[in-house]
């Protein structure tokens, strides 16, 4: 027996913004497919590139980030976010994982319908792109580590301190 | 025994490995619930999980069935039984209940548990009410973890049951993943300071500021007019005590002008707020006199109450031909003028014509429904009921046929609403005094058209109706006078829904943080709701809520300190190189930055963070190369343990184990 294909969203949510959104979707007995999970965040520019590629290679099959927007509490934040954003969705698009299981929208507090169409519009995009290559996704976290590390200049702790580790 | 006792989950044996297999679950749940275990056991963050091993107690909510009605509460314990280090797993009826309460603190007591988890309602009703719970069994409050399944799982997929089951169970196991993260945290404590803002100076404001100065605390009220009383200096006598608005406003006033701990600034605007409770700075604009420039006043307070009230609705132009007809008036506009008439008027005379039957509709821009009413401006109709409207009605009816008998006086309804105390006696007044009813079907409001030249005599405007009191006669009455009972429409604050980051609901007023637990609070701390900011009320109910802000006000005030979550940047400094990328990272000025140390004989160079000026926004985090900076209760790491929660169905891989390499 053939098990259909029922993809796998992960939504980061913004503690002000989009998680009471998410809230009032449920407050409003507004339904959306179960396999939808919403993960509380201050700002979602807290997560580096390896995050969302190691959520792929765990077999999340779409990331929505639904942020604040201009009303994102946090200055600076916002611009930061969809900056880093930006980059991942290239690094994605170079490294052969589609763009479209990764978006970055505003979801408002009452947002019921925003939120609504947002999941039933990633829903769709990864019905018709299929699962996520988790082995593909894996490779891009590891390079993505990797260039993280190696855009310092020293890799290792100062010496003082490498007892201690 | 209670029944909420009787309704507690029993301590399963741990030997049942897979208890779902004896309940004869189906083929499909049992399969998912081995591949969970499998993963769930397997879990890599396990072993990164430093020192002894983990006591997790887990309490689970049927919330009186709006949970355990669609997810299967008892499956969802006995399946995260099984991850290792959850020593309990029960199902409670109401787990914010007291015995719900007690339970958690005692079973940390009993059991020696070193974390819990809730899953039930939203972190925003109950987050605080557990982590209290499990401060009150003596441990660390930031080892709770909350799981949200009502919200996020039973009203989400009421009709996907087994979904939500498989939800909540996942939520749970990440919940369960940050927590091995979790370490203990300690509030940051800053100065309380004792001082409140009131803007508005209504009669919610008044109120508010008057029991807030009456406990000894200092408040500036701030007024846009250049008098206190707002709406009510527009009224007359107000139901259902019938005294002067007037008499109450001056009643107010004296107090606050009598007691030194008010400061009342009149023609003055709020333009700025920032902070954080304990600690808002606001600027204040003072328009002064016509002659001389606004000046601006800064201050330092600890609590702002809104009491900044309602505006009455204005129909469009041409509804109910309003603007369109002189003789259609609003409850404000006819109020002001029926109470300006003389003493000893015999008559009422309007627009040079003497009125002799006038026309009161209820429901004029509330109720409103799609397809039959228009949108206003801003796209939104206005569908609740703005309560007071009913008894002004029959209040303004009985006025005029007391006065003026020999004036007809006919009352359009859908419904009516007298609910308060003292209320309903105006409608059997009015009744009485032979108001003549008419009733409406919502969809089918009455409309009102000029008058066609045969019946001019009777009154230039025609009220038609289907009245539903005549089993759905259609009739049409010429009248001299229509007045709309208007309603209430949330009040215009401008940027300070912005600045203060106010949450409104889809009516636009004000937003509590819950209906009935927390009335008068808003999701920002240190923010309170008086009066018709919030929603329609009338007098007495916005009197009620202005002494609930003031009370929890000055409850806030009664500690020294204000204590916020410790939500903010830590640096390790074992891992920390100095590199500061995360410096160049940092929007708040002097929140991080790269200081100098002594470690024996050398000089190092590490980030400090500075808890007081950190907002926990994170953007530090993602670029620290050695992963040396974290937010304190949101790390990377229990991110990525909730993430392996949530992928736990999916079998376990040879990449996940490769995850604990770089923490």
């Amino acid at each position: 027996m053939t098990v259909p294909f029922v993809p796998k969203i992960l939504v980061l949510a913004t503690e002000k913004c989009a998680y009471p959104g998410a809230d009032a979707v449920g407050k409003a007995h507004q339904e959306y497919p179960s396999n939808v999970y919403i993960l509380r965040v201050p700002s979602p520019v807290l997560f580096p590139e390896d995050f969302y590629l190691g959520c792929y290679s765990k077999g999340i099959d779409g990331v929505l980030i639904a942020a604040c927007g201009s009303d994102c509490p946090y200055h600076g934040a916002y611009d930061r976010l969809a900056g880093r954003i930006d980059q991942l969705t290239s690094r994605m698009s170079a490294g052969g994982l589609d763009i479209e299981r990764i978006r970055l929208t505003a979801i408002c507090t009452v947002c019921i319908k925003a939120f609504l169409k947002e999941i039933a519009q990633m829903s769709d995009n990864l019905q018709r792109l299929g699962p996520v290559n988790r082995t593909l996704a894996e490779q891009l976290r590891r390079t993505s580590i990797e260039r993280l590390q190696g855009s310092t200049r020293s890799l290792q702790p100062a010496p003082a301190l490498q007892g201690v580790l | 025994m209670s029944t909420n006792d009787k309704l507690n989950s029993q301590e399963h044996s741990q030997e049942d490995e897979f208890p779902c297999e004896e309940r004869g679950c189906d083929e499909e749940a049992r399969t998912w619930q081995k591949a969970a275990h499998a993963q769930l056991r397997g879990n890599p963050t396990e072993e990164a999980g430093a020192g002894a091993p983990l006591r997790i107690g887990i309490y689970i909510c049927r919330c009186g069935g709006n949970i355990s009605d669609v997810v299967d509460v008892e499956r969802v314990a006995e399946t995260v039984r099984l991850i290792p280090g959850v020593t309990t797993a029960k199902v409670h009826t109401f787990v914010c209940s007291d015995p719900g309460q007690h339970m958690i603190s005692n079973d940390i007591l009993q059991e020696n548990l070193d974390r819990v988890v809730v899953a039930s309602c939203t972190p925003f009703l109950h987050e605080q009410t557990f982590r209290g719970a499990v401060a009150r069994g003596g441990m660390n409050p930031y080892l709770y973890e909350h799981v949200n399944i009502r919200e996020q799982a039973s009203w989400a997929h009421k009709h996907d049951p087994e979904g939500a089951t498989a939800k909540a169970i996942r939520m749970i196991a990440g919940a369960v993943g940050k927590l091995r993260f979790a370490q203990p945290l300690e509030q940051i404590k800053l100065p309380n300071h004792r001082r409140a803002l009131v803007i508005g100076g209504g009669i919610a404001g008044m109120k508010a500021a008057a029991d807030l100065a009456a406990r000894g605390i200092k408040v500036m009220l701030v007024e846009t007019a250049q008098k206190l009383g707002g709406k009510l200096n527009q009224w007359g006598r107000v139901y259902p005590s019938e005294r002067p608005a007037a008499v109450l406003v001056a009643e107010l006033a004296e107090r606050i002008q009598q007691d030194p701990n008010v400061e009342v600034l009149l023609g003055a605007n709020v333009t700025e707020v920032s902070g954080f409770i304990g600690n808002f700075k606001v600027a204040i604009e003072l328009q002064g006199s016509s002659t001389s420039t606004p000046s601006r006043k800064d201050a330092t307070v600890g609590a702002i109450i809104m009491a900044t009230g309602f505006r009455p609705y204005v129909p469009r132009d041409g509804e109910f031909l309003y603007r369109a007809e002189p003789c259609v008036l609003t409850m404000p506009e006819f109020i002001r003028f029926f109470q300006g008439l003389s003493g000893g008027a015999k008559q009422i005379i309007f627009n040079n014509r003497s009125i002799r039957r006038i026309a009161f509709l209820h429901c004029v821009g509330s109720r409103q429904l799609d397809g039959v009413h228009e949108p206003g401006a801003d796209g939104r109709l206005n569908t609740y009921c703005s309560r007071t409207c009913c008894t002004t009605i029959l209040q303004q009816a009985l006025a005029v046929r007391e006065r003026f008998p020999g004036v007809e006086v006919l009352d359009f309804h859908q419904d009516i609403r007298t609910y308060g105390s003292g209320e309903e006696n105006y409608y059997i007044e009015a009744s009485k005094a032979g108001v003549l009813f008419f009733r409406y079907d919502g969809s089918e409001p009455p409309t009102v058209q000029p008058t066609s030249s045969s019946r001019i005599k009777e009154g230039a405007l025609t009220v038609a109706v289907k009245d539903v009191l005549t089993w759905g006669q259609e009739l049409e009455v010429p009248v001299d006078m229509v007045v709309l009972g208007t309603g209430m429409v949330a009040g215009q604050i401008g940027d300070l829904i912005d600045q203060i980051k106010l949450a409104t609901g889809e009516d636009g007023f004000l937003q509590e943080v819950h209906p009935k637990l927390r009335p008068v609070e808003v999701a920002v701390n240190g923010v309170l709701l008086a009066g018709t900011a919030q929603g329609p009320m009338n007098i007495a109910e916005t009197l009620a809520a202005a002494g609930a802000a003031a009370a929890k006000a000055a409850s806030m005030f009664a500690r020294e300190d204000v204590e916020l979550n410790p939500y903010v940047a830590q640096v390790d400094p074992t891992r920390c190189c100095g590199e500061a990328e995360c410096v160049t990272q940092c929007s708040y000025e002097g929140a991080l930055k790269i200081v100098e140390m002594q470690l024996d004989d050398e000089v190092i160079r590490r980030a400090e963070v500075n808890a007081g000026l950190c907002v926990g926004c994170g953007a530090c985090v993602a670029v620290c190369p050695h992963r040396a900076i974290d937010l304190n209760g949101w790390r990377l790491d229990q991110y990525e343990a909730m993430v392996d929660g949530i992928a736990a169905d999916l079998p376990s891989t040879a990449c996940a184990s490769e995850l604990v390499n770089i923490h």
